[in-house]
């Protein structure tokens, strides 16, 4: 990252962000900084993913939760946990890291498997397939409830991955009066944002990540020279599924069960309008997107407070999801590419 | 042995009931500048499609140096060094000239996921020479000068330069251009000509598609007249020129 | 099975109608709307709203409901301020998109948004799930199916619907010139009438139609916030099943998938997953993508 106007104003938006939260919040302003930072690296690193897909390629994918769900319910079911309604506990299971392993690997092939569909068909086309193979991956997610444990989920699994806690970790914590296990999640997502973007800085400046571009431009031209394009599609596919299957991961540990309603459209969403605000085809552009996203959805209850007396939690909810509509309509009119996003390679003109 | 290189029997394709193109047989000599031309719609680009793979044909057979390459895949047929252009230039807009190039003259192996990703010396040294071979030819085309500029940024006739150049770079052993000279101001239709013998004398063979007939008639060995997709004449520049059936089909359209 | 048929049927109907709103508006403006369930929504919300007292949590609309008891003019107008809707979203938001030639991928995302902004809006407005107050009815049998006379009713409007909309685009000037300009695929080659103004009738129309299917859909669940967004996808599957862009097309798409979700209740997989049913239309929707893109009855040429 080159430290241009365009990364100073940036950066300079995202800590003013930050300070936005201790002027809105008289009391609790570190605990509240510190849940917002875990769900924005999190979401910030699923984002990542989403770029993978739409920024360098140019792949619809409006499926993402699905690639998250995927990951997070292999992984977890691999370990021990207690799923379903009569929470049966499973004791046995794979080492963490094994499992997490497999969970990213069956993320990335259900990319490949939901990609064949891109071979054939045209960008808007594709948007609807991943829509509606998250749907399907919804619904079955909540009819196995055998294997999945449906509407009650699954719970219990936090240990295999709490366990390798380090006693850094702790003593921040407990200097600060924070949840721990929460601490350490947020370290991992972070940590993990940092490796995956390494990861990506090489692959995207390599003649493979010349290659992805050359696809998102023109399949055509890509064919004439001797490329084939379908299955850099795919590649590229099974790469940004296999980072939301990661982020899938963080998020179940960090809400320490796994719901239905944790993996649904809405997910997808959220991480297209910080993938969208921290700028389409910028490899740290959604970090930045998902901090100041973050602010804003935790600063919302404030806002919910001012329309409504005594706002309940679905008006609060509504409130927050009326802005985030809002924040993707006016961004891709406005500034369609973002904090960080090159002008010169935004994505308007795909057909 | 015999010369020919690429060798087309019996390829058919029609849309609807009507026939698109019917071509029974022809022949391309190693080596050979050969131009196809023909009224608008007599089916000049869908056979271009059909040979490099683009579209696939209702029957016939497509050999590229005995090779059966009848329905393969785009991007096998171009493996094989049969590189095509489009009427409409296909540039990669949003990467730079240089990228352009580049692209088109790595190799799929030095292209792949693994080898990007563990960054292995030999792709460096590859990149390196790919780099250089590209930046001659941009020298050569007089395009160099915008080597970091993204596509988009280019004239039109620039952008044909590049098309052309990329083909270039590939390496090819048969270049299918598809009206190279199509909306290029004289001066440069002048040079892209020049730029096409050239390749030419070098040993490439070259099927070209173009309405300047005058320029078709100029730098082709061979012209093949195209008519509701069936080759009504397959001569030397000179006979083409006198030839009745030729003359009529022109007649005919310009009629219409 | 007959009686999940005459469910299918009526499922079937509403999603025809919403399926051929939904393409006739990607025909003329090639704009994949993924806020078509919101204009459904909003059919239902609004009838709600005018013709009974509403607990809504909005303190100036609380008991507010000014056409009491005339459901069927409260529908009239709902179907109308849907209309409105659409005019309102292509006169301030899609024309000048067009207008500043933003790709189709970026207006796509646009839609994305307006259904998430729109739809919880609805959500302010009221989140508890209401039933339309009309009193309940028997089953009787007509034919073989058995369904309510209200159901009946709605199966016989929504056919007489699609026939008035098949009348339209044959027999009409601006009907003739909305199927020229989807065919086309061309705004400039129709001349003689202003293509913003086609454009501007399509999404007027359109909207009413998905407004009207709003009004159907709560006559047989009930009316909630998101209530377009759930059907959004079968009706997607319906206009892709067809053939996207052909109005016969996702007529017979939208019949077909209703169907589906219904009698597949009765497959013996299926049996125990009754909640899985609309995976089985959306499963049979990208097979279709996969081996067929054109659908049913699309030309080849639309699709790649």
């Amino acid at each position: 990252m080159k430290f241009t106007f365009k990364s100073s104003f940036t950066i300079l938006l995202t800590i003013s962000s930050i300070f936005l939260v201790f002027l809105l919040n008289e009391e609790g302003e570190i605990p509240i900084l510190f849940n917002l930072l875990t769900f924005a690296g999190i979401y910030g690193l699923a984002a990542i993913g989403l770029n993978v897909h739409f920024g360098l390629t140019g792949l619809l994918n409006f499926g993402h939760a699905a690639f998250m769900g995927l990951g997070a319910y292999v992984t977890v079911l691999l370990i021990p946990h207690a799923a379903g309604r009569e929470g049966v506990v499973v004791t046995t299971g794979l080492p963490f890291f094994l499992a997490l392993l497999i969970g990213i690997i069956s993320a990335a092939l259900f990319g490949l498997l939901l990609g064949l569909p891109a071979i054939r068909l045209r960008g808007d086309y594709l948007a609807i397939v991943t829509i509606a193979a998250a749907e399907i991956f919804r619904l079955l997610v909540r009819d196995l409830e055998s294997v999945t444990g449906g509407v009650y989920g699954i719970i219990n699994f936090s240990n295999s991955l709490q366990q390798y806690r380090s006693g850094f970790i702790d003593n921040f914590a407990s200097s600060n009066e924070l949840n721990p296990s929460q601490i350490w999640i947020a370290f991992l997502s972070w940590t993990s944002i940092i490796l995956v973007l390494l990861l990506l800085r090489r692959l995207t400046n390599s003649p493979w990540g010349r290659a992805l571009r050359a696809v998102r431009e023109d399949e055509d031209a890509v064919r004439a020279l001797g490329k084939n394009a379908v299955w850099l599609k795919l590649q590229s596919f099974m790469l940004g599924a296999g980072i939301a299957g990661l982020s899938g991961v963080l998020l179940a540990f960090n809400y320490g069960t796994i719901q239905v309603s944790t993996f649904v459209p809405i997910l997808t969403f959220y991480v297209w309008a910080i993938m969208i605000l921290g700028g389409v085809g910028s490899l740290t552009g959604p970090i930045f997107g998902s901090i100041i996203f973050w602010v804003i959805i935790s600063e919302t209850t404030g806002i919910a407070q001012l329309i409504f007396e005594n706002a309940n939690g679905q008006q609060i909810a509504g409130v927050r999801f009326v802005l985030v509509g809002l924040l993707i309509m006016l961004l891709m009119i406005f500034r369609p590419s973002g904090l960080m996003g090159k002008k010169e390679e935004l994505l308007l003109d795909v057909k | 042995m015999s010369n020919k290189y690429l060798e087309v029997t019996n390829l058919k394709k029609s849309f609807g009931g009507l026939k698109a193109v019917d071509v029974q047989s022809l022949n391309l000599n190693r080596n050979e500048l050969t131009s196809i031309i023909g009224p608008n719609g007599a089916g000049k680009t869908t056979f271009f499609d059909l040979i490099s793979g683009f579209q696939d044909s209702d029957e016939g057979k497509v050999f590229l140096n005995k090779k059966n390459i009848t329905k393969s895949q785009p991007y096998s047929i171009a493996r094989l060094g049969m590189i095509r252009t489009f009427q409409l230039t296909k540039v990669f807009d949003r990467m730079t000239v240089l990228e352009n190039m580049m692209f088109s003259a790595s190799s799929v192996n030095n292209d792949s996921f693994m080898k990007s990703l563990i960054r292995l010396p030999s792709q460096k040294t590859t990149e390196k020479n790919i780099k250089e071979k590209s930046f001659e030819i941009m020298k050569d085309l007089n395009i160099d000068h915008m080597a970091n500029s993204y596509a988009r940024e280019l004239s039109g006739g620039q952008k044909k330069l590049l098309e052309l150049g990329r083909s270039i770079v590939n390496d090819p052993s048969i270049l299918l251009l598809d009206e190279p000279l199509a909306g290029v101001n004289p001066k440069l239709a002048e040079e892209i000509l020049q730029i096409i013998l050239n390749l030419s004398e070098k040993g490439i063979s070259i099927l070209m598609v173009e309405h300047n007939i005058e320029a078709v008639m100029k730098i082709s060995q061979r012209v093949v007249v195209l008519a509701e997709g069936m080759v009504i004449a397959d001569d030397i520049p000179e006979n083409v020129r006198t030839d009745e059936k030729v003359i009529e089909a022109y007649l005919g359209s310009e009629n219409e | 099975m007959i009686e999940q048929l005459g469910n299918g049927l009526l499922l079937g109907i509403i999603i025809a109608v919403a399926s051929v709103a939904l393409s006739l508006l990607y025909g003329v403006t090639r704009i994949v709307n993924f806020a078509h369930g919101e204009i459904i929504a909003l059919g239902a919300i609004a009838t709600l709203f005018l013709s009974s007292p509403v607990d809504s949590r909005v303190i100036f609309l609380d008991r507010f409901s000014p056409l009491g008891n005339n459901f069927y003019i409260s529908v009239v107008i709902s179907v109308i301020l849907c209309g409105l809707l659409g005019g309102i979203l292509e006169f301030f938001l899609f024309r000048p998109l067009r207008k500043a030639e933003v790709g189709n991928i970026a207006v796509l995302v646009v839609t994305i948004g307006l259904s998430l902004f729109l739809r919880h809006i609805y959500l302010l407005f009221n989140a508890k799930p209401q039933n339309f107050p009309l009193e309940l009815q028997r089953r009787e049998t007509y034919l073989f199916f058995d369904m309510t006379p209200r159901n009946f009713r709605v199966l016989i409007l929504g056919i007489f619907v699609m026939v008035l909309i098949g009348l339209f685009l044959n027999y009409t000037r601006i009907g003739k010139a909305m199927r020229a300009v989807r065919d086309s695929n061309d705004l400039a080659s129709v001349s003689g009438i202003n293509s913003d103004n086609i454009i501007l009738f399509t999404w007027i129309s359109s909207s009413m139609l998905a407004g009207l299917a709003g009004v159907f859909q709560a006559t047989i669940n009930d009316v909630r916030y998101n209530m377009g967004f759930l059907i959004l996808l079968l009706i997607f599957a319906g206009t892709v099943l067809g053939g996207i862009g052909t109005s016969f097309g996702a007529m017979v798409g939208g019949f077909i998938i209703g169907i589906v979700v219904n009698v597949s209740v009765g497959l013996p997989f299926m049996e125990g997953h009754t909640e899985a049913k609309n995976a089985v239309a959306l499963a049979i929707m990208i097979l279709i993508l996969l081996f067929r893109p054109q659908g049913i009855f699309g030309e080849k040429e639309r699709v790649s």
